[in-house]
């Protein structure tokens, strides 16, 4: 039996100690209560005994060294006469607390796991017809929303901020809006064009300028070269299937298949960082954080929300915030800081029908993945023709610092990772 | 910028006041010699010697009274409870004579009663208590808490400045454990006014004290998931600072109320009121609050770790809530 | 520096009793034993969190106060009592498993230190803020007096806690309603880092009593016997419903205000002076001198000692931790109280 032995707290206010002299070498034997080591602190300096009887295995803090309180400093292999701290009696799902009383309760390995939650911080649910808050109260009055026509995707079927404004944006445009009511929330989106001759010239909107602009700057810029594989889906659909329900109970999120793509992607760009670049004059900027653009198609245009930091994101953090663009991007709330700082995008033509599309590069970026429609192929598995989920994935790539073989590792890991989709990044 | 602890801090705030303001003196049990129990005053007694730096016997109510009459002729004492819990002997001369006598009848009262309070340490139910509320119930006083080690400093400087009686929690946890670069020159912080500690969208976490660093933690741990909480440090709680409170949660929406102080009558149920009655409209779940139980603060490990608010509780709460 | 002696002649106490003194001896060596035990063994190990206060050079004052109690009498021993409670019927092993923390302890880990108490035994433990049971040791004095059964109430603080206004209160209040208190003032001649010349302005503090209309005496706080005389001298007022006593008894803190101070203000001199002047020692000189245990009965009697404090401290190492659940229940009391349910 081993015993940690931990620099002690002397002193309330006390955070660190530093050792001062070690009393005993590696492989001596030491009694229970037998001066081991020395300490100083801010407040005091001490002769620390040894907490049990036993032989000195491991020295894991040198002399003059300063550690936090509660730090094992080294480890005795004893002789079954160390006392450990018996289990609390605590029926099962609590903390047993074992070993040695810590003295500094806030550290990490101190928290308990979550208890269930008690009576008191329990949320009430409101027992009324339609169930749902102030604020959504609000909006639905000021849209002219019937709140019984909102489907409720909250807690107990509430129906929350996000279920009214996606139902405000789906109802569209048309719908009529009390006339005294304030403006509603979202725009209606402008009428069709009505001709008068052969031809009618139509002012471009200031996000067309800019979609046409940015595109044909970035084909001056990009050499671009483009590659396509083809991935087979069929485990990724079936954790979508298995999933799909219990996200959005649970987390009210519709599990997407963007949400996939985009992980995928993040593993892959950690293998391949140069995808996750930019050129600048004769350098090239490697970006340490992955920010991935995800290609929103709005009636009139096209925005390219950023998941900022995704490669800190497990799966759940993956699909809420691709939600949270969508749902932003579609009711117009996007900010500025949500469409800057990608450093590589998806877009999908697949959501439109296509097989696969050529997309132009997103600049400063270097790379942009198009997805292409998830669909039923016959496919040759084993010898025989089999029927799969296939979809088709292309990548457009800057050649001026992406070769192809980069490009097909990419795309090849990628392809690797979706078809072996392991359930446990859910 | 140096790097100082949040106790160097308060010490740099304090020494600062004493070289720029003659009027400014400190007084408690062993802070000369001694330099405190926990070494905030240290070298003070060397430096600016026995007439303003004043150990006094173990008579919280004498010293509280003493800081009165001084205040009254024109002095600015700052006063030091060896342990917050210990202010509860000289409530009298806080409650009915401090807090009361400009109302009264006109005259300034400046000073300042300072100390360490707050659990953590298994200090037991009498060297762990958040009391703040006793005088944040007390028209009249103010009542500041500052979390990390530069408002510290400027806030320990404002309360000198100011003309009321000011009570200043100390964290005895953040003592030592925050070291933060704090400005070497003199500067304030308002009393009154909060901070956004970090921005955020989905939850915004009102807090003071120590649990700032704990919803800050849980706010790392849960963007994680998606889920972005904004952290609101209060810093003073009588004053507090209505306009940043209520601005977070329209932007937010949603709301938890964190303290390590026990729930009934603590300062979040004062907050769920005022944002109940200015921002109703503003909600999209209900007001929560995440606090210590209504019990004493106990002693052994397991039972403190229980009773006290971290991360884990604040990131449950959270879960929940962004799922109402 | 303290005096001794200023206001009432010390009497010596002549009867020598050997039972008497082997109890004293014992606890004596007991407490010290324990003491160091907590202070320089389990606390350095990490095994005693939170404030450690101990009464090294002063554990004369506990034993021989607490050894002239009868059934029936009452007693509010301070931070530094340690013996009290042994005397007065804890057992070490409840009072080291209530050091450390545990479930099953006499706190059931709510409380630290000396902060133990049982109403049956009749010990009142202090809170912190001190002098706060000067008062409440009247209210029970009050009792025992209405009772009528010449009962009495002791209650123990330090010369520093004789700055609160507590104080004053409580000791006007029992000379006014001559209440049978025993006021035990242990200067141990610091208050933390406070001397006594910046506690208090007087010689000696057993002016105190008179200046209330009460018996002031101030006795060597090292000698068990005198405190034991002086206690009884009180408690033979206190019984006959003369009313209270204050009683000075001196010496030195021979150790820091908790386990984490150096004590680097006592002067060096100082405790070279009063160590010599060590309250066991002392006794045990006289009871060697008087014959009344041999050094080899007394050498058997710290084996016994030594033993005893080991058994107590493994009992009281292998009980459990509270679960922290346990931390909201037991607030109020009423039928269902947790406290009147059985242990687990
Ligand atoms: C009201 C109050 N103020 C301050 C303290 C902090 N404190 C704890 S013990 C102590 C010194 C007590 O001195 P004394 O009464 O002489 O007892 P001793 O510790 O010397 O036995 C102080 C200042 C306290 N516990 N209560
Ligand atoms: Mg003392």
């Amino acid at each position: 039996m081993s015993t940690n032995v931990i620099m002690p707290q002397m002193g309330e206010s006390i955070a660190e100690g530093t050792i001062t002299k070690w009393m005993k070498k590696v492989g001596e034997r030491v009694d229970r209560d037998e001066p081991l080591f020395e300490i100083s602190t801010d407040k005091v300096d001490a002769e620390i005994p040894s907490p049990a009887a036993g032989l000195l295995t491991q020295i894991l803090v040198k002399e003059n060294e300063t550690v936090a309180v509660n730090t094992v400093v080294a480890v005795i292999d004893g002789e079954g006469s160390a006392v450990a701290v018996p289990a609390a009696t605590e029926p099962k799902p609590e903390t047993a607390h074992q070993g040695p009383i810590h003295a500094a309760p806030q550290a990490a390995a101190h928290i308990p796991p979550p208890a269930a939650p008690t009576a008191s911080e329990q949320i009430e649910t409101g027992e009324d017809d339609v169930r749902t808050s102030p604020l959504v109260r609000r909006i639905a009055r000021e849209n002219n929303v019937d709140l019984g026509q909102v489907k409720g995707t909250g807690l107990g079927g509430r129906v929350n901020k996000k279920d009214i404004l996606d139902f405000i944006e789906q109802r569209g445009p048309g719908t009529p809006v009390a006339p005294s009511a304030p403006a509603p929330a979202i725009a209606p989106t402008p009428s069709p064009v009505s001709f008068t001759g052969a031809s009618q010239a139509v002012p471009m909107t200031p996000m067309r300028k800019q979609i046409a602009e940015h595109m044909v700057a970035s084909l001056r810029t990009s050499a671009h070269v483009y590659t396509v594989v083809e991935a087979e889906m069929t485990r990724v659909v079936a954790a979508r299937d298995r999933f799909k329900e219990e996200f959005e109970r649970r987390h009210g999120i519709k599990l997407t298949f963007t949400s996939f793509f985009v992980r995928a992607c993040v593993e892959a760009i950690k293998e391949s960082p140069i995808i996750n670049s930019s050129v600048d004059g004769t350098n090239i900027i490697y970006r340490r954080d992955v920010n991935i653009g995800i290609a929103v198609a709005l009636e009139n245009g096209l925005i390219v929300p950023v998941i900022k930091r995704a490669d800190e994101k497990n799966f759940l953090g993956v699909a809420r915030a691709v939600q949270d663009l969508a749902d932003r991007a579609r009711t117009k709330r996007l900010s500025v800081d949500d469409v800057q700082g990608g450093t590589f995008t998806i877009t999908n033509p697949g959501s439109f029908g296509g097989l696969f599309g050529l997309p132009i590069i997103n600049q400063p970026q270097v790379a942009i993945m198009g997805v292409g429609a998830i669909e039923k192929r016959p496919v040759v598995r084993d010898d025989a023709i089999a029927i799969r989920h296939m979809v088709y994935l292309s990548v457009s790539y800057d050649h001026r610092v992406i070769d192809g073989a980069t490009a097909e590792k990419f795309m090849g890991r990628v392809k690797k990772i979706l078809e072996n989709w392991d359930e446990a990044v859910l | 910028m140096p790097l100082l602890t949040y106790l160097e801090a308060i010490r740099q705030g304090l020494w600062e006041e004493m070289e720029r303001d003659p009027s400014v003196f400190v007084i408690g049990e062993d802070i000369g010699v001694y330099g405190g129990a926990f070494k905030v005053t240290a070298g003070m007694l060397e430096e600016f010697g026995e007439d303003r730096v004043i150990d006094t016997p173990i008579s919280e109510s004498a010293i509280v009274g003493a800081a009165i009459g001084a205040a009254l002729m024109g002095m600015r004492p700052v006063v030091e409870m060896q342990f917050m819990d210990f202010i509860a002997c000289g409530f009298d001369q806080i409650v009915n004579m401090a807090a009361k006598l400009h109302y009264r009848w006109g005259p300034a009262v400046p000073m300042v009663i300072r100390g360490p309070s707050g659990a953590g340490v298994h200090g037991g139910p009498y060297h762990s208590q958040s009391n703040e509320m006793w005088f944040v119930h007390t028209p009249g006083l103010k009542v500041v808490a500052p979390a990390s080690a530069y408002d510290a400093k400027g806030l320990i400087k404002s309360a000198i400045r100011d003309n009321n009686p000011v009570i200043f929690y100390e964290h005895k946890f953040l003592y030592r454990r925050i070291k933060e670069d704090v400005p070497d020159q003199d500067y304030v912080v308002p009393i009154g006014k909060a901070v956004v500690r970090r921005p955020g969208t989905d939850i915004s976490v009102i807090t003071y004290g120590a649990m700032v660093w704990t919803a800050l933690e849980a706010a790392s741990e849960l963007e994680k998931e998606g889920l972005t909480l904004e952290v609101v440090d209060l810093r003073s709680l009588l004053p507090y600072d209505e306009e940043t409170v209520l601005a977070s949660t329209r932007k937010c929406s949603k709301v938890i109320l964190l303290h390590e102080d026990t729930r009934t009558g603590g300062m979040g149920g004062e907050l769920a009121a005022v944002i109940a009655e200015k921002a109703f409209e503003a909600l999209d779940g209900p007001i929560v609050r995440v606090t210590a139980p209504d019990t004493p603060v106990p002693f052994a490990p397991p039972l403190e770790e229980y009773f006290l608010p971290n991360t884990q509780k604040v990131m449950e709460a959270a879960r929940r809530l962004a799922a109402y | 520096m303290a005096g001794t002696g200023s206001s009432t002649k010390v009497v010596r106490t002549t009867k020598i009793d050997a039972a008497l003194l082997g109890k004293m001896i014992y606890y004596l060596k007991l407490t010290r034993e324990a003491e160091s035990r907590i202070e320089n063994v389990l606390y350095r190990q990490g095994k005693i969190v939170g404030g450690v206060y101990v009464g090294r050079g002063q554990e004369a004052i506990g034993v021989g106060a607490a050894l002239t109690m009868r059934a029936g009498d009452v007693t509010f021993p301070c931070h530094r009592d340690f013996s009290v409670f042994l005397i007065r019927g804890f057992t070490l092993a409840d009072m080291m498993a209530n050091w450390l923390a545990r479930g099953d302890s006499p706190t059931r880990g709510r409380e630290n230190t000396l902060h133990i108490g049982n109403v049956d035994l009749g010990i009142f433990p202090i809170i912190s803020p001190l002098g706060a049971t000067l008062p409440v040791a009247c209210g029970a004095a009050m009792v025992l007096k209405r009772r009528g059964k010449g009962n009495v109430a002791l209650v123990h603080f330090g010369e520093g806690t004789t700055s609160l206004g507590h104080v004053h209160e409580a000791m006007n209040f029992a000379a006014v309603q001559k209440l049978p208190v025993i006021f035990i003032c242990n200067n141990n001649q610091f208050a933390y880092s406070t001397p006594v010349e910046k506690q208090y302005a007087v010689e000696s503090l057993a002016v105190r009593g008179p200046a209330y209309g009460m018996p002031g005496e101030s006795v060597d706080g090292t000698d068990v016997l005198a405190v034991f005389g002086a206690v009884e001298r009180g408690n033979a007022r206190a019984r006959a419903g003369k009313g209270p006593t204050f009683l000075e008894c001196v010496t030195l803190r021979m150790t820091g205000h908790s386990a984490h101070d150096a004590a680097e203000y006592v002067p060096e001199k100082m405790k070279q002076t009063w160590a010599k002047k060590d309250p066991i020692q002392r006794l045990e000189k006289l009871i060697l001198d008087k014959k009344i245990l041999s050094r080899k009965q007394i050498e058997e009697l710290e084996g016994k000692v030594r033993e005893e404090v080991d058994a107590a401290i493994a009992d009281a190492e292998a009980r459990p931790l509270p679960p922290g659940k346990e931390a909201i229940e037991g607030v109020y009391c009423d039928t269902e109280c947790w406290w009147s349910k059985k242990r687990l």
